[in-house]
């Protein structure tokens, strides 16, 4: 093509037809011919060269953010308000509610959401942004663990259920200078971590686990209180929700946590209510640790140099490594060996995995594991076979960069950016199409490649980016 | 002699431009010489009484003479050719303009030719592509429909695409082989990524990969079942498609099919009886292990076997 200036066409400007060639006198032909043996190659090429180029993306075009959600509906966790509430109008007229969306579906909202997190029942997703609306929630809001959501009929009473990503207001001192870093849910109440203000909480708060003082007989339900928590030793890096209590990681590497204690999951030493964070000891105790996880009601958490410490609930296997108890209520080193360098635990209701820095998967504990039907409880770790994430002769360097887990299924990113989940398909949460449990890692395929996932108990929620 | 030895399986290198049943033609008429020539006509000679005019006599009158005469009832003229016909069949076929490894089959080999399609092996393609096009039939010499620009494609985009295509691809590869994906077998084949479908299915990619790029014109190694190949350049031309430009595919080149690879291709100029004969000695052995595998299993769904192939 040297030599011969080609005009770029920008695709919107495209007009439908067969191209036509710009000098309709040079050749004697006014209707298209087919190519081949009835047109002269100089011809045909000539014809060719004068075709307008168009162009589809332009050389430094973005890849596009994009929200998928699946799993159970009805709650209106997955922010589709018409698979909850049939309308008369608008594109999806006349359709039916659906319970349950077995395969992942776009979400449609106008901000970059850089953190999700799924709860009981709810979701809750953020922005980085510093503009005044940071957090948007839908699902489940009984608790107002989505906040205060105004409803529109009856200007005095707030959503039970939300079904679309609104914006939760937020009190915050300087809200056009605040960015909001990660929200996290559990069971009824939800955290949210900003750069500069502390940690905000909403929601239940029966057992302390929104880091304030338990009022008896306090309503939850269409709440305005939102508490504020500032006074930690350092800057907050990560919150977890566990079920009813939260943990928090300061940059200096320790664990504050509150909340419920009867399985010894704030890992404080006794096993009563905590109503403020306070900073957890045992094992960990001069330990710089780089992220904690949690779900259930047992907690793991990873120190810089690849160790594994858990404590809380073992009854199912999750600490019978290195004890008998069932309740673990301080902070206990797993020495196990094998496993290598740990890079990022992760812990459902029964079942935990980790992850090391070879792209490695672990798992134990009871439920379906990943490793086939036949290993349903270890106490243990045993390693996923990573040829099913896809390693083989064809791609040899597939390895596991990220793992999740929700209450009963675990979920895994791979470098090549493919997502794989496996466990219990809680009302179709897995998104493999299917209602079945699946026992081994399988793919689910979507348009976009998807960067961060989150598990809830029913649904799941990936931020995804589009594949050019 | 040379009949008894042409019977199996081999592979040639069916060259582009060139239709398989004119190559099949082609090797026939070649093995046919062979044969042909095998035996050497000599002619011989009997003793045969014949009426002939005496000698020395003055009135015109036959008698029977003992003359040489040739035999003729062996003659190949009278006879014609030893062989007229020879059974070739045809593997996976390739269309006129691809090229590549093309298996056929000779004699009692044709038996075979069901089985291995039985046995539904992968096959290795080389497909090169161009970016920047595209046509009514997917190839450089179709009706141009649209040219687009392509300066924002990257290597990096292009594995995305690739690996999206791979891992759907694998998805349907499980689905289609109807495993009950709940029993312990099916994770066991899972993990040594032994599921396949041993069924008829749609065009199944087990694994695709770009081994050059050089905008605008790219290489893929694509290995695959129950393909065409005019499905692999509808592929390329999709890839184009994802990758928000246009692309033709300008070569499709098998490079190995089931157990047969380039290695064991059969050149233009070896199409004759002695280089089929020894290919067909050096190959059988290895086709017969692979049938092996699957003869236990057949063409029924795999959910009986206890142990995998090792």
């Amino acid at each position: 093509m040297a030599g011969v200036t080609t005009k770029v066409v920008c695709a919107w400007a495209r007009r439908a037809g067969p191209p036509l060639p710009r000098h309709a006198g040079a050749s004697l032909r006014t209707h298209w011919t087919p190519a081949g043996k009835s047109r002269s190659r100089r011809e045909a090429a000539e014809a060719e060269a004068e075709v307008p180029v168009f162009q589809y993306l332009g050389q430094r075009a973005r890849r596009v953010d994009r929200i998928f959600t699946w799993g159970f509906s009805y709650t209106g966790a997955l922010g589709v308000p018409t698979f909850v509430l049939p309308t008369a109008y608008g594109p999806a007229a006349g359709r039916k509610p659906r319970a349950i969306q077995p395969v992942p579906y776009r979400l449609e909202l106008d901000a970059k959401i850089s953190s999700a997190a799924c709860g009981y029942g709810f979701t809750l997703l953020s922005s980085q942004t510093k503009d005044i609306t940071k957090v948007w929630g839908m699902g489940l809001n009984k608790d107002s663990q989505l906040g205060f959501h105004r409803s529109q009929k009856n200007k005095r009473k707030g959503y039970e259920y939300v079904l679309e990503p609104s914006p939760v207001p937020l009190p915050l001192d300087r809200p056009q200078e605040t960015r909001v870093l990660q929200v996290a849910c559990g069971r009824a109440h939800s955290l949210i971590l900003t750069d500069s203000e502390g940690v905000l909480s909403m929601g239940n708060n029966s057992y302390g686990q929104c880091g304030r003082a338990v009022v008896s007989d306090e309503v939850y339900s269409e709440s305005h209180k939102i508490h504020r928590m500032q006074d930690f030793d350092g800057r907050v890096l990560q919150v977890v929700c566990g079920q009813d209590h939260s943990l928090f990681l300061t940059d200096k590497g320790e664990v504050y946590s509150c909340g419920w204690g009867a399985d010894g999951q704030t890992g404080l030493g006794h096993y009563n209510i905590t109503s403020s964070p306070t900073k957890v000891g045992g094992a960990i105790a001069g330990v710089n640790i780089v992220q904690v996880a949690t779900y259930g009601d047992f907690c793991l958490a990873v120190s810089a140099d690849g160790d594994l410490f858990g404590w809380g609930n073992s009854e199912y296997l999750q600490l019978a490594a290195v004890t008998e108890a069932t309740q673990v209520n301080v902070p206990t080193h797993l020495p196990f060996s094998g496993i290598g360098k740990i890079k990022q635990a992760a812990c459902g209701g029964t079942g935990s995995a980790v992850l090391n820095d070879e792209g490695h998967v672990f798992v134990w504990g009871y439920g379906i594991l990943g490793k086939g039907p036949k290993l349903m409880e270890t106490a243990h770790p045993e390693r996923i076979p990573p040829s099913l994430f896809g390693l083989s002769d064809f791609s040899p360097d597939v390895r596991v960069s990220r793992i999740c887990c929700g209450l009963s299924q675990f979920a895994a990113l791979t470098n090549k950016g493919e997502l794989f989940v496996w466990g219990k398909n809680i009302r179709g949460c897995l998104g493999i199409g299917r209602l079945e449990d699946q026992y081994f890692p399988w793919r689910v395929t979507m348009p976009g490649e998807p960067v961060q996932v989150a598990c809830g108990v029913d649904h799941m929620v990936t931020l995804a980016r589009s594949f050019i | 002699m040379g009949w008894s030895r042409l019977h199996g399986l081999f592979a040639v290198y069916k060259p582009p431009g060139l239709n398989w049943k004119h190559l099949r033609d082609t090797v026939e008429l070649q093995l046919l010489k062979g044969l042909n020539s095998e035996k050497q006509f000599t002619p011989q000679e009997h003793i045969r009484f014949l009426l002939a005019p005496t000698e020395g006599s003055e009135r015109k009158e036959l008698t029977l003479m003992a003359t040489n005469v040739p035999v003729l009832s062996e003659h190949p003229l009278v006879r014609g050719p030893n062989y007229t016909s020879v059974k070739v069949g045809v593997g996976h076929r390739l269309d006129v303009k691809s090229s590549g490894v093309l298996v056929l089959g000779v004699g009692h080999g044709n038996k075979l030719l069901t089985d291995i399609y039985n046995a539904h092996l992968t096959k290795d393609y080389t497909v090169r592509g161009l970016l920047g096009k595209a046509t009514d039939d997917f190839t450089d010499e179709g009706r141009l429909i649209e040219k687009t620009t392509y300066d924002h494609v990257t290597q990096e985009k292009l594995s995305r695409i690739l690996a999206v295509i791979q891992g759907s691809h694998q998805k349907a590869l499980v689905m289609h082989s109807n495993l009950d994906l709940k029993t312990q077998e099916a994770y066991e084949m899972a993990v040594k990524g032994l599921i396949r479908p041993m069924c008829k299915t749609p065009m199944l990619i087990t694994g695709i990969r770009c081994l050059q790029f050089a905008p605008p014109e790219f290489l893929l190694e694509i290995q695959c079942m129950h393909e065409t190949q005019q499905l692999l350049r509808r592929v390329v031309h999709e890839i184009g498609l994802e990758l928000k430009s246009a692309a033709v595919c300008t070569q499709v080149r098998r490079t190995r099919d089931g157990v047969f690879t380039l290695e064991d291709a059969l050149l233009r100029t070896q199409w004759d009886m002695h280089s089929i004969q020894k290919s067909i000695q050096k190959v059988t052995p290895r086709v017969e292990a692979e049938l092996k595998k699957y003869q236990t299993v057949g063409p029924a769904q795999r959910d009986l076997v206890g142990h995998p192939a090792s």
